[in-house]
């Protein structure tokens, strides 16, 4: 047995990955309506046009980052106030490229992961009379297809893109950078998998536990966080940039430069421009060459450790941790509303991708707090700062709303036994978003407040947006259960239903901007005609959404 | 629940029900009732139509013809009113893995809107019936077969419905398990108003337990009836189920005709 024999068995439980990851029968979804003799096929394709989608969506961030590189001269001079040389700009261009493909790639493998682990497609081939090697092999070539199509648009891409836009030395320097990011992202995506099962998801329920699963999803999270925070953090790292190189030669600069992947990325514009393209002394010189080599040294320990280390995962039990305490066998109930919310949020507890759905607009509130703190940040007023981190939060929560209702599919044959109204389903989704929400917005309001003193300001305009917030987490959910009563149940997740999640999401996010575009409208200020005016479109908006979604849907 | 309001006092009457999945029908016209202080047994070989029949019942499925009424209420177009009053063990023990049994339990109840004191009370008796004291805070994904039907059962028991539908409910269960829902279903369709519907292909299980019982082949009723009635239409009069089942769904000749088969290889 061989390669090709482990490229056979890898494919097969592909093909059965595939199926789990789309129609979930191993998590208790049943049999949809219709035919049934095209499953396979139909699940194959959606994979495939998810995978599609992510890797269009990293294209168009290459793309994107190409173009930038391009014009970087007229860039610099419409965008920054203040002096940033060429090759720093395009150092910080492709570290924030290659931050948000190992990001992207990173969360991709998240969405994915729980389903290989829960579909036991690895156990099933442990049991066939097949030798050590040719079941690692398959285990890790099955791993690898999890991300073919994207990774693969990262590796070609990234360098073609950079050749095209900065030339051709340029391009061939960015490869040790793509590839390790691939690399870090795989190793990340199984790290943090391994890390779920042994921590996470085998953890005990009861008050104590619950507090410190969410403590280890914090910890887990804030790395991933780099997806969206660099689009929050960009403008203060451009400007920390500028200062740095500005000054010369200095230890701040050669220490942000072995920081991953700054080391890496700064290799174009030296390609480019040679070694004084950058501030860098002999010693700074001496630090980027040691660390590119230690980088990709640990981006190939990563990949021979992903050989051996996929089949272990795929094999381990779920253990569980912590000890057992003394705690009475009665039970506690709430409303059916309220007890759709706790069983999400107690899921999400064990689920690192829906924990990282509510994390992500809290994390993104906390360093939008922060960030008002920087040396050098906008001081523009309690008003246009209640504005970036209400429409930041509002718009991050709803956003993520879709993705809420694949946590139906775990036990959905079960959970359609329930007398649970499909209403009582919707609301207690859309409350959890409400939820988010508040919380992102009291996490800035608290860390602004201590600095600008205007609690008023801030609170009015998180109350003006609630409503729309609620009406739009209605319109997706209840889009979404449209679909699941006519179509069968949609996964609404990044690897298999990306489709439906983006499909409704738009009207979601129309719902969630209108309140904000009546107030800019009427001048973008805090006056009480103009909170007035937000606050109506938005109560409005809850008013048409709940009846007009709501009203078909019953039991 | 018990004690809602029904429209017929009838638990469970199904009247030419047809469930497909898009290829030849898995059940095909059936027509059944289960009467008030009945456990019926539904009897078949794997793929007879069991599980798909019980699918419909409980609401998973939608029916593509006939009709499913639980004491007078349609699954298909009063979900909530139907649902609440039955109770379900699925085939296969697929839950939320990530919740506990507690969590799982407490969801659950809280969605069949049980007071909290019963609900408390409840839970606490049917924890300790099941010995699942041990593995009350581990999460489901932790635990072992047996387990999880055990958490299905007391699932199934807690809001006392007039209706238990039970799809294999004994599978992967250990003997003092078995023994208790044993008992538990006898005693529970003592008072004359609930019904059971236990669908099993363990012979002497439902031929010790169930009032009557109905053979299931390719999802079409063979026979239907108490056991002595069954035995009068075959051709023995002291013939078990297993016996009377195989004669109906002509099996026995296949059977032995494979044994044959194999002996010979």
């Amino acid at each position: 047995m061989g390669w090709r024999a482990a490229l056979r068995l890898s494919g097969t439980a592909f093909t059965e990955l595939s199926l789990q990851a789309i129609y979930a029968f191993r998590q208790g979804n049943v049999l949809p309506g219709g035919a049934t003799g095209d499953l396979v096929p139909k699940a194959r394709r959606r994979v495939l046009q998810s995978k599609a989608m992510v890797s269009g969506l990293l294209g168009f961030l290459t793309l994107g980052a190409a173009f930038l590189l391009r014009d970087s001269s007229l860039v610099i001079a419409h965008a920054f106030p203040y002096y940033l040389s060429t090759a720093a700009f395009d150092t910080g261009v492709v570290t924030a490229l290659l931050g948000l493909d190992l990001a992207f790639l990173w969360w991709t493998g998240l969405q994915v992961l729980p389903t290989l682990l829960s579909s036991s497609v690895l156990p099933v081939l442990e049991t066939l009379p097949l030798d050590e090697r040719t079941l690692r092999r398959a285990a890790a070539i099955l791993y690898l297809r999890l991300f073919d199509l994207p990774a693969l648009t990262v590796l070609v891409l990234t360098p073609v893109l950079v050749a095209a836009a900065v030339g051709l030395p340029a391009g061939l320097a960015v490869i040790p950078g793509v590839v390790a990011a691939v690399a870090f992202a795989l190793a990340l995506s199984l790290l943090t998998a391994r890390f779920f099962v042994a921590r996470v998801q085998g953890a005990r329920g009861g008050g104590g536990s619950t507090v410190l699963r969410w403590a280890y999803l914090v910890l887990w999270v804030i790395p991933a966080f780099g997806l969206f925070g660099f689009v929050t953090l960009a403008p203060a790292f451009f400007r920390e940039l500028a200062h740095l190189t500005g000054a010369g030669p200095s230890a701040p600069f050669d220490l942000l430069l072995v920081a991953f992947p700054f080391t890496l990325a700064s290799l174009p514009s030296l390609a480019a421009g040679g070694s004084s393209a950058l501030p860098l002394g002999s010693l700074g010189l001496g630090a980027v060459g040691v660390a590119s080599a230690v980088y990709l040294g640990l981006a190939a320990a990563c990949l021979a450790w992903l050989g051996g280390a996929v089949r272990r995962v795929g094999q381990a039990p779920f253990g569980v941790a912590g000890s057992s305490p003394p705690s009475p066998f009665g039970l506690r109930t709430t409303g059916p509303v309220r007890s759709v919310l706790v069983k999400d949020l107690r899921i999400a507890s064990r689920n690192p991708g829906y924990a990282f759905l509510i994390l992500l607009p809290v994390l993104d509130a906390f360093a939008l707090g922060l960030l008002s703190y920087a040396p050098g940040s906008s001081t523009g007023g309690a008003d246009s700062l209640a504005l970036g981190a209400v429409t930041s939060a509002a718009l991050l929560a709803t956003f993520f709303g879709p993705a809420f209702f694949a946590i139906e599919v775990l036990a959905y044959s079960y959970g359609r036994t329930l007398p649970l109204a499909d209403r009582s389903l919707v609301l207690g989704k859309a409350a959890l978003v409400v939820a988010i929400y508040l919380v992102a917005a009291g996490v800035v309001l608290g860390l602004v407040d201590l600095r600008l003193r205007a609690p008023l300001v801030f609170l009015a305009f998180v109350l003006a947006e609630l409503p729309a917030v609620a009406a739009a987490s209605v319109v997706e959910l209840g889009l979404v259960l449209r679909r699941v009563r006519r179509k069968g149940l949609p996964v609404v997740n990044l690897y298999s239903g990306s489709w439906t999640a983006i499909l409704v999401a738009v009207p979601g996010l129309i719902v969630v901007a209108l309140p904000f575009t009546a107030l800019l409208l009427d001048g973008g200020s805090s006056s009480t005609a103009a909170l007035g005016l937000m606050a109506l479109v938005s109560v409005a908006e809850l008013g048409l959404a709940v009846p007009v979604l709501l009203g078909g849907v019953g039991s | 629940m018990a004690s809602s309001p029904v429209r017929s006092p009838l638990p469970l009457a199904l009247d030419g029900l047809t469930v497909a999945y898009g290829g030849p029908p898995a059940v095909n016209g059936l027509s059944l009732e289960v009467r008030p202080g009945e456990i019926y047994g539904l009897l078949g070989s794997n793929g007879a139509g069991k599980s798909s029949t019980i699918k419909a019942v409980v609401g998973i499925v939608r029916p593509a013809a006939g009709r499913v009424s639980v004491f007078g209420f349609d699954p298909v177009t009063e979900g909530v009113e139907t649902k609440s009053r039955v109770g379900y063990v699925p085939e296969t023990s697929l839950l939320y893995e990530s919740l506990t049994p507690r969590e799982f339990l407490e969801f659950v109840a809280s969605v069949r809107r049980l007071p909290p004191a019963s609900a408390a009370e409840r839970g606490q008796a049917l924890v300790a019936a099941f010995r699942l004291e041990e593995e009350y805070d581990r999460p489901i994904a932790t635990l072992s077969n047996g387990t999880r039907q055990k958490v299905l059962l007391v699932a199934a028991l807690l809001h006392q419905p007039p209706l238990l539908v039970l799809d294999e409910p004994l599978n992967h269960l250990d003997p003092r398990a078995v023994r208790l829902v044993k008992d538990l279903l006898v005693r529970y369709v003592a008072d004359g108003g609930r019904g059971v519907l236990f669908s099993t292909h363990t012979m002497e299980v439902a031929e010790r337990l169930c009032t009557r019982v109905g053979i299931l082949d390719r999802g079409v009723l063979r026979a239907e009836g108490t056991l002595p009635a069954l035995r009068e239409r075959s051709a023995h009069g002291d013939a078990t189920l297993e016996e009377i089942f195989l004669g109906l769904t002509e099996e026995a000749g296949e059977v032995r005709a494979a044994v044959d088969s194999l002996e010979r290889l």
